[in-house]
């Protein structure tokens, strides 16, 4: 009974619209409440819960992404993705695919690759004659490898559920992330070949090399936050920290593009997503100590292997779980309800824990094009002035691609564990 | 009311962005005593501490914005008037949340009275107040929301960050 209260605490929560942090607490309080625990142990769970090292490189990773995507690193990118790939047919669609996979080393987040590509490149696709439709499709895609190569906010937050180390769940990003991006190019240019959809001039060595004089600071960045993890030189705060302060000096005085008035701002609103990922860390970890103490992780475990034990099969649903879940939760808030119980359903036929969170992580980032809730899927639709049926429509070839390399990465264990085996001995 | 809760958003972002630089500041000198083999023992401990107030002072802002996520699929499916009076409803619930929870975070400041901070030698109690802060600002924003609902007749929805 006490179990029902929980959980039909936390659905209505749900559904009636109230903040996962706050329908975390909500049931967490219910519960409480019902079996006679004394509410002090709420405060002190959700201290508990915020006050954990591997959470203090957040904001400072969310400063870092912010000051560059206003630092005028978009065109930049946009350029040099475009001396790389625009030749070739499709050129377009698949300079937006290279953009983001650049981006992504940068910022991590999908939202805001999607809008600041998209904002340049859909309109210019357009231009060039590639549908609306196809052209929000794309970026939208394509946003989602951000999070998954480093440095990636979900990531840290898995690191934090799970013990593993940031450093280590970075590396376990590269190589899907970078497959995803490539996936993704090579269905871009199927498409491309099928709709004869246009190429652009070769630009030349010269216009490669000139545009990667533009990009080299933004890029930089990644090479500064891998360096700075791996060499034990740094903790991830003070990675994410030196980060930010490089973001802001390529962004100001390098690029020039940052105007220094709107640094307080950036700062602020950085200060803001990060509070809201804490708060709903500590109302989740109030949670999570009720799923633990009522042995939930181990009766999800224990009713999933009654009814198969092999691990092909636990894989599948696994992901086909995340998957929907996907669908109408966003990321974040997600995995921290799913993960941990899961975790323990993964473990028990035998999943690395690393190569558990690099697929779920990847998972739910593919919820980010789906509807109902696909958030880069309404940024794109809104930039393109396409409804969304069209776009939905349009995505589809995309969606499949990337249900293929989550397989890949979900069945290849060492797609994600074999670079931190090799990058941390 | 706008004018109590512009004041109230000019306040907490500037709390929120002291906080904020107080945290970098922590870190930066860290990172310079690490370079220069001189590292402070305190650094790591203020960090921590300002990322707590960053979420505390965050948490109402976060909650205007709509950072705090919430799955309003099913809410908005209801149509206009519906989906107002379950932003109103939401809004009573986390102000109510809130509001139970300050009593046992007053009593959990309480027990930090008895300790202090190994590095810095801080009384526990003004790190743990960080979560009774957490909570009275959360109240604040979400029954000022509730209230701009029911009498003033707003629709209740996040603003978006400023």
């Amino acid at each position: 009974m006490a179990l029902t209260v929980l959980l039909g605490v936390f659905i209505l929560g749900l559904m009636i619209g109230v903040p996962v942090a706050v329908t975390l607490g909500l049931a967490s309080f219910a519960y409480l409440s019902y079996v006679g625990i004394p509410v002090v142990v709420m405060p002190q769970k959700m201290y508990a819960g915020m006050d954990v090292f591997v959470l203090l490189s957040i904001p400072g990773f969310i400063l870092a992404g912010n000051l560059m995507n206003m630092g005028g690193i978009t065109e930049r990118i946009i350029r040099f993705a475009n001396a790389l790939v625009g030749w070739i047919r499709g050129g377009l669609g698949l300079t937006n695919v290279g953009a983001s996979m650049l981006f992504g080393g940068i910022t991590g987040t999908a939202v805001a690759d999607a809008a600041s590509i998209g904002g340049v490149m859909i309109p210019g696709m357009k231009k060039a004659g590639y549908p609306a439709d196809f052209s929000a499709a794309v970026t939208a895609a394509s946003s989602t490898v951000g999070p998954i190569i480093p440095p990636s906010v979900p990531m840290i937050i898995v690191g934090a559920l799970s013990g593993i180390s940031v450093g280590q769940m970075f590396l376990a990003g590269a190589i899907p992330g970078i497959l995803m991006g490539f996936a993704m190019m090579v269905t871009t240019y199927l498409i491309a070949r099928k709709k004869n959809f246009p190429k652009q001039p070769w630009l030349g060595f010269t216009e490669i090399s000139k545009s990667f004089g533009g990009a080299f600071w933004a890029i930089a960045m990644t090479g500064i936050i891998i360096y700075g993890l791996l060499s034990g030189l740094a903790t991830p705060t003070e990675t994410a920290i030196v980060a930010s302060v490089y973001a802001f000096v390529v962004g100001a005085f390098v690029y020039g593009d940052l105007p220094l008035k709107a640094v307080p701002k950036i700062l602020i609103n950085s200060a803001i997503s990060s509070a809201a990922i804490l708060v709903l860390v500590g109302f989740a970890n109030v949670f999570g100590w009720i799923l633990v103490s009522e042995r939930i992780p181990q009766a999800i475990a224990d009713a999933v292997l009654t009814i198969t034990d092999n691990p092909i099969l636990v894989v599948l649903i696994i992901n086909i779980l995340l998957l929907f879940v996907g669908m109408f939760m966003e990321t974040i808030a997600a995995l921290i309800i799913l993960f941990v119980p899961l975790l323990s359903l993964a473990q028990a036929v035998g999943i690395e824990p690393l190569h558990f969170a690099t697929f779920a992580v990847l998972n739910l980032m593919i919820g980010l094009t789906t509807p109902p809730l696909g958030v880069c899927l309404f940024v794109c639709s809104n930039i393109a002035r396409v409804p969304l049926t069209p776009v939905v429509k349009a995505i589809f070839p995309f969606l499949i691609t990337n249900i293929i390399v989550l397989l890949l990465v979900s069945y290849i264990p060492a797609l994600a564990t074999w670079l931190p085996s090799v990058m941390l001995k | 009311m706008e004018k109590l809760e512009n004041t109230l958003v000019l306040c907490f972002r500037v709390l929120i962005g002291v906080s904020f630089a107080v945290l970098i500041a922590a870190v930066l000198v860290q990172v310079v005593g690490r370079l220069t083999s001189n590292s402070p023992i305190w650094t790591e401990e203020l960090t921590r501490f300002a990322l707590l107030y960053v979420a505390a002072i965050g948490a109402g802002l976060s909650f205007r914005s709509g950072d705090l996520v919430n799955v309003d699929i099913f809410c908005e499916a209801f149509g206009d008037a519906w989906s107002r009076r379950l932003r109103f409803v939401s809004a009573i619930l986390t102000a109510t949340l809130s509001a139970v929870l300050i009593f046992p975070a007053w009593q959990y400041v309480k027990i930090g009275q008895l300790q202090t901070s190994p590095a810095m030698q801080m009384p526990m109690h003004l790190v743990h107040f960080s979560v009774l802060a957490l909570l009275i600002i959360l109240f604040l924003f979400s029954a000022l929301r509730a209230v701009s609902i029911a009498l003033y007749g707003q629709e209740g929805r996040p603003v978006g960050l400023d």
